[in-house]
């Protein structure tokens, strides 16, 4: 789900950096050169995500204004009393507009910030999907908080009413959380209580995304049990299940020459998750950059690199107007991992401003199709 | 032979044509008339026109603005929201979107111009129904617009202007936005204004909002759009317009019925000749066309020059009338150029249509007899009065059922307006008829005078057409500054009802009650009249519909109460305001209007707190230029009930020795040194506020004033040109007279006598009918478009000048042909009366 993550800041930086922006639109020949809208040029002013750096929290769980982009990704696999699938998904994006220091918001202005948010909101039915969008500046009013924002501690993080924040009078860092949004035709209510520990990914929390070297800063939280309640058309589902927390800055996210990305976070039975990336031309001579980690039940992190992992789509389907390959073949050889990952079904596309798939994942064993446990997959790019 | 017919049939008609046109250069007075009628109708015609589309189109424009499709969420006390208050609307799950709106006066205006409408928006919250939410989806633009220098989108009208200015970002042209209007984001509008927080919030009809007391929320639907409001006004503009058309065609009327009557010798010439009967009318009817396009391309042009001319005025109009903006620019569509021509040309068809119908008919042996004329007259003018008469019953019967019902209904009153006027018009020469009849037997012995009268009667054909137009134009002119007027007196005394204290002050609300205390002590001061406003919900006697009212708190001292008029009879208006201070209110007309409610009905109010309250009313009193309706009560008890806000002070000063301006400047030193610099100039002066509200009114008429100087100038000019038409024939015909002895002193004399006499017999007949019309624009077509009535004021000078204005327009008409007639050596009219 990161790696879905990152192809929308991509985009989204891509967009919205302007000078760069302006390039891609010339020629995609030069584009590509400049790599995906020049992100991975553009990183000029900002600060930049480097291994060596050192993660600190709870300062970490909040905003990194100096980098250009950053996420609050949350997804979860539910089921209802029936055994059927539900899923959500929450997702705080901010991104930096400028560098900083090359535009100093008006001091007489609580409008004026280099700063800009967005959400997403969505809901996976056993056969359906809703999904919504919103959008804010980033202000701080002489009083109370502005209409989005991030707090390290007691955390919180909310775009409008959309909110994943801890309860209120409480304190224990991204350990116990609630988080709640509504769209149209659907809406949730729901607590987190993790049960395992902070998941560091890469060098340090230094994640590479492309042969080139540069990357992102990424931990993650895969170790929840959710439960509460949704709404989808009016009808209410208690629904139970697991949840996977992704945070991730970075100002230069993306090698040259790059498509977009495939990005997997599981559940595995026996309590073990697997993260594992695809950024598409990011690799040596134009090939795939691959990148993911092992995450044992006791929360033990092992790095794997193309090498130690093998992502081979199956079957593509045809969603909103785009082939999409909706199974695929995930192979971890050192942990004897070999497993088919399928959608739910395909119609799990976020028709948001900068559109993409993301949505819940069957797991199953690809010798004997026995279920190995459950996921969400991100698609962008396609 | 027969192939050569068409050649030899047009070459009839080019030398028939040529022989007509002729006429033209020996008469190119005739010709310059011809096209002075047309370019006039056409003028006025098509800049009314003109005006009309382009305020259509701003407001057409004005419409696809989100404002108006958009529900507002504003204090109920009007003062401006915090971003602290929108930030938590937010995060409570409303989707309001900030707007901050303003006017702002570009550096570098000239003074007296016009402030622009400033927006300030923030793109990302506005909801996606509005066409400037989809614009700025582009990420490019989305960052230039959030982001120093941001950027300032401009109606096409100001776009230059703003560009000079140095406090705006940069500008880029928005051809979709309304006139005099700037979108920029919403911190840089704010900071442009100086405002502290959003004016107000929107929020798309659909979405739900729960929203704390001390807001309310306005559906789009209550939001009168501009373009339903200034309707009433175009309405009116368009009437003026026709009239002026028709005032135009007289002219021509006037002026093609004496190129005929001069060319009637020729033509009769030319069918002895052996021209054909049609082809001499397709040649007539050539040079009608001929001179219709030149007409009409003249007029066209005129008429979008003069529109130019008078667009700042009528937008000037608009705006204080509205407070609706409409270009200074004009925006024609393609069919305004049709339009006109077709109209033009249609009305020149009109008063050609009978000259071709007679020279079709033309009896090549017959003598033009002018007796033989007067003999056809006679049934023309009994079915002209027959008309007349049918349509003043019309009118009348429409007045009646207006009056009886008490519904006010614009077309109604349009169509009752129309009729009367034409009824009357076409009443005239019957009444003329009469009047001079009558006048003939009164003075049977005196040769002279008997002579006048029955010369006139042989000048009435002709004569009937230029009275007519001035018959029009009197009564219109009549008709509007007597509303105009009675606008301007009572529009002057509501100035004084609400603007009654000599120093005004606006404290901040944590000094209201301490300033108060203390200007009561003050020597200067002899009555404090507090105000306040709130803000409450009138609901409907099932409590199914909702609308916002404003609340006015007033303190009923005595200066007040002898100056706050009620629309009750004198004898009852103590015991309304006894009413009032025992717990009732007053309403303001607009409210009583447009919810049905008299004095001694009951209004149920909900409070910001939530609460109702029943109210029973004691009186309506008029309230010219406020749109909402109103409840006013005294200000202690809104403070209590409605929990409203500090408001003003207003101070009336104690009569005593010394200027005004002086006691008034001791009490404002006094309070600055006590309360500081900021609460001084906070203080205005109620003269100069007074002055000020005049300014914007005086300008509101002025479009008014303009039209209608023009028609009456159309209307000499009528009269003029008929009067030089028929001065040859009048020469031969006075020649005799003075044959037998009278000198030309008297026959001049008598000439300007008998006009002014028929303008007077006209301005007679213009007056009921300008009064008539007054009272139906003040009483019917007023009460319809505005929902307030306005008292009926005669002015007896207006009447006077009305009067005034007839002799002097047909003596001015006179002069000339008199003049050349003074001039005229005797020989030469020995030689008329020879040729007689």
């Amino acid at each position: 789900m990161k790696h879905l993550k990152t192809l929308l800041a991509g985009v989204l930086v891509a967009l919205l950096a302007v000078g760069l922006w302006r390039g891609w639109h010339s020629t995609p020949e030069q584009d590509t050169a400049r790599g995906y809208a020049g992100l991975g040029s553009a990183a000029e002013g900002y600060a930049e995500a480097r291994p060596g750096d050192r993660l600190v929290f709870p300062a970490d769980h909040g905003a990194h204004p100096d980098y250009r982009i950053e996420w609050w990704y949350l997804t979860a696999n539910l089921e209802d009393a029936a055994g059927r699938p539900f899923g959500i998904q929450w997702t705080l994006f901010r991104q930096a507009l400028a560098p900083p220091g090359a535009t100093e918001a008006a001091p007489d202005s609580p409008w004026t910030s280099r700063q800009l948010w967005m959400a997403h909101a969505a809901v996976s039915t056993p056969d359906g999907h809703r999904a919504a969008e919103r959008f804010a500046r980033d202000m701080t009013p002489a009083e109370g908080p502005g209409p989005a924002g991030v707090r390290a501690a007691p955390f919180a993080a909310w775009l409008d009413d959309w909110r994943l924040a801890a309860p209120d009078g409480t304190d224990s860092g991204l350990d116990a959380l609630t988080v709640r949004a509504a769209g149209d035709g659907f809406a949730y209510r729901l607590t987190l209580a993790a049960h395992g520990p902070r998941v560091i990914h890469g060098d340090h929390g230094f994640s590479r995304k492309s042969a080139d070297g540069q990357g992102s800063i990424y931990y993650s939280q895969p170790f929840y049990r959710i439960a509460g309640t949704l709404t989808v058309d009016g009808e209410e589902h208690a629904v139970s299940g697991r949840a996977w927390l992704d945070r991730e800055w970075s100002s230069q996210l993306l090698g040259p020459g790059q498509s977009g990305w495939d990005w997997f976070s599981l559940h595995l039975a026996g309590g073990a998750k697997l993260m594992a990336f695809r950024l598409r031309g990011a690799g040596r001579s134009g090939g795939d950059y691959l990148s993911g980690s092992w995450i044992a039940a006791d929360g033990t992190v092992t790095p794997l690199d193309g090498d130690a992992l093998r992502l081979t789509p199956l079957t593509r389907q045809t969603v909103a107007g785009r082939e999409l390959p909706t199974a695929w073949r995930v192979q971890v050889p050192a942990q004897a991992l070999d497993v088919r990952v399928a959608a739910v079904h395909p119609d799990q596309w976020m028709a948001t401003t900068f559109a993409y798939w993301e949505g819940m994942v069957r797991v199953t064993d690809t010798q004997d199709g026995t279920p190995r446990g459950v996921g969400y997959l991100e698609m962008t790019g396609y | 032979m027969s192939g050569r017919r068409p050649a030899r049939r047009a070459g009839v008609v080019g030398v028939t044509l040529a022989t007509l046109l002729s006429h033209y250069r020996r008469h190119p007075g005739q010709l310059a008339m011809l096209l002075l009628g047309l370019w006039v109708a056409g003028a006025l015609w098509s800049s009314v026109q003109a005006i009309n589309a382009t305020a259509r189109d701003s407001y057409a424009r004005a419409e696809a603005l989100f404002e108006t499709r958009l529900d507002r969420i504003e204090r109920r006390d009007g003062t401006p929201l915090s971003p602290a208050t929108y930030a938590a609307l937010r995060r409570d799950g409303m989707a309001v979107s900030p707007l901050v709106a303003g006017e702002l006066t570009l550096a570098g205006s000239a003074a007296g111009e016009a402030p622009l409408r400033l927006l300030g928006i923030d793109p990302l919250t506005l909801p996606g129904t509005s066409p400037l939410a989809r614009r700025t989806g582009d990420a490019a633009s989305l960052r230039d617009w959030l982001l120093p220098p941001h950027r300032l989108r401009a109606a096409p009208d100001v776009a230059d202007a703003a560009r000079r200015d140095p406090r705006l970002p940069p500008v880029e042209v928005d051809p979709g936005l309304p006139p005099a209007t700037l979108v920029t984001d919403i911190g840089v509008a704010q900071r442009l204004l100086g405002l502290a927080g959003p004016t107000r919030l929107v929020i798309a009809p659909e979405a739900p909002a729960e929203l704390p007391d001390a807001l309310m929320r306005i559906p789009a639907r209550q939001l009168a759009s501009p373009g339903q409001l200034a309707d009433s006004f175009h309405l009116n503009l368009t009437a003026m317009g026709l009239l002026a058309l028709v005032v135009g065609l007289f002219i021509v009327h006037a002026a093609l019925g004496l190129a005929l009557e001069q060319r009637l010798g020729l033509l009769r010439t030319l069918r002895a000749l052996g021209v054909p009967g049609r082809t001499l009318v397709v040649a007539l009817g050539l040079e009608l066309l001929t001179l219709g396009l030149v007409g009409a391309g003249l007029g066209i042009l005129g008429g979008v020059l003069l529109a130019r001319l008078l667009l700042p005025d009528v937008a000037a109009s608009l705006a204080s009338l509205y407070d609706s903006h409409v270009g200074t620019r004009l925006a024609l569509p393609w069919h305004f150029w049709l339009g006109g021509v077709a109209i033009i040309l249609g009305g020149l068809a009109s008063a050609g249509a009978g000259l071709l119908w007679r020279v079709a008919r033309l009896d090549v042996l017959a003598l033009g007899h002018a007796q033989a004329w007067r003999a056809r007259l006679g049934g023309l003018l009994r079915r002209q009065a027959w008309a007349g008469g049918a349509l003043i019953m019309l009118a009348a019967g429409l007045g009646g059922w207006l009056w009886l019902t008490g519904d006010r209904q614009l077309v109604a009153g349009f169509v009752m307006v129309t009729a009367a006027l034409l009824g009357v018009t076409l009443w005239l020469p019957a009444w003329l008829a009469g009047s001079w009849r009558l006048a003939a037997r009164l003075g049977r012995r005196r040769a002279l005078w008997a002579w006048a009268l029955a010369d006139l009667q042989l000048q009435l054909p002709r004569l009937q057409l230029p009275m007519m137009a001035l018959l029009l134009a009197l009564a219109t002119n009549l008709g509007v500054s007597s509303m105009v007027g009675g606008f301007r007196l009572t529009f002057l005394d509501w100035l004084d009802q609400r603007l009654l204290a000599d120093l005004y002050l606006h404290p901040e609300a944590e000094r209201h009650d301490a300033l108060q205390a203390w200007l009561a002590d003050q020597p200067e001061v002899a009555t404090l009249l507090p105000a306040r406003h709130a803000e409450a919900t009138l609901l409907d006697a099932a409590a199914q519909s909702a609308a916002p009212v404003a609340l006015f708190g007033i303190r009923p001292a005595a200066v007040l109460r002898a100056h706050w008029p009620l629309r009750l009879p004198a004898a009852e208006r103590d015991a309304a305001w006894q009413a009032l201070a025992a717990g009732e209110v007053f309403v303001n007309e607009q409210l009583a209007n447009r919810y049905r409610r008299r004095p001694g009905d009951t209004l149920t109010l909900r409070g910001a707190d939530g609460r109702r309250h029943r109210l029973s009313i004691a009186a309506i009193y008029p309230d010219y230029g406020n749109p909402r309706p109103e409840v006013v009560m005294p200000v202690a008890r809104l403070t209590r009930v409605f929990a409203a806000p500090p408001g003003s002070l207003g101070v009336v000063l104690r009569d005593a020795p010394g200027s005004r301006r002086q006691r008034l400047d001791a009490l404002v030193t006094r309070l600055a040194a006590r309360f500081g610099p900021a609460t001084a100039e906070s203080a205005i002066d109620q003269q100069a506020l007074k002055a000020d509200a005049t300014r914007v009114f005086e300008r509101t008429f002025a479009i008014t004033r303009a039209l209608d100087a023009l028609t009456l100038g159309v209307a000499a000019l009528a009269l003029l040109t008929t009067l030089l038409a028929q001065a040859g024939t009048r020469r031969a015909q006075l020649a005799p007279l003075w044959a037998l002895g009278v000198s030309r002193r008297r026959l001049v004399g008598v000439q300007c006598l008998q006009l002014t006499g028929t303008a007077l017999g006209t301005a007679l007949l213009a007056l009921p009918l300008g009064l008539a019309l007054a009272w139906a624009l003040v009483a019917v077509i007023n009460v319809a478009a505005f929902g307030w009535r306005l008292p009926l004021h005669l002015f007896p000078l207006q009447l006077l000048v009305t009067l005034g204005l007839a002799v002097l327009v047909a003596g001015l008409a006179a002069l000339l042909p008199a003049w050349r007639l003074w001039r005229m050596p005797p020989r030469q009219l020995l030689q008329e009366f020879a040729a007689t």
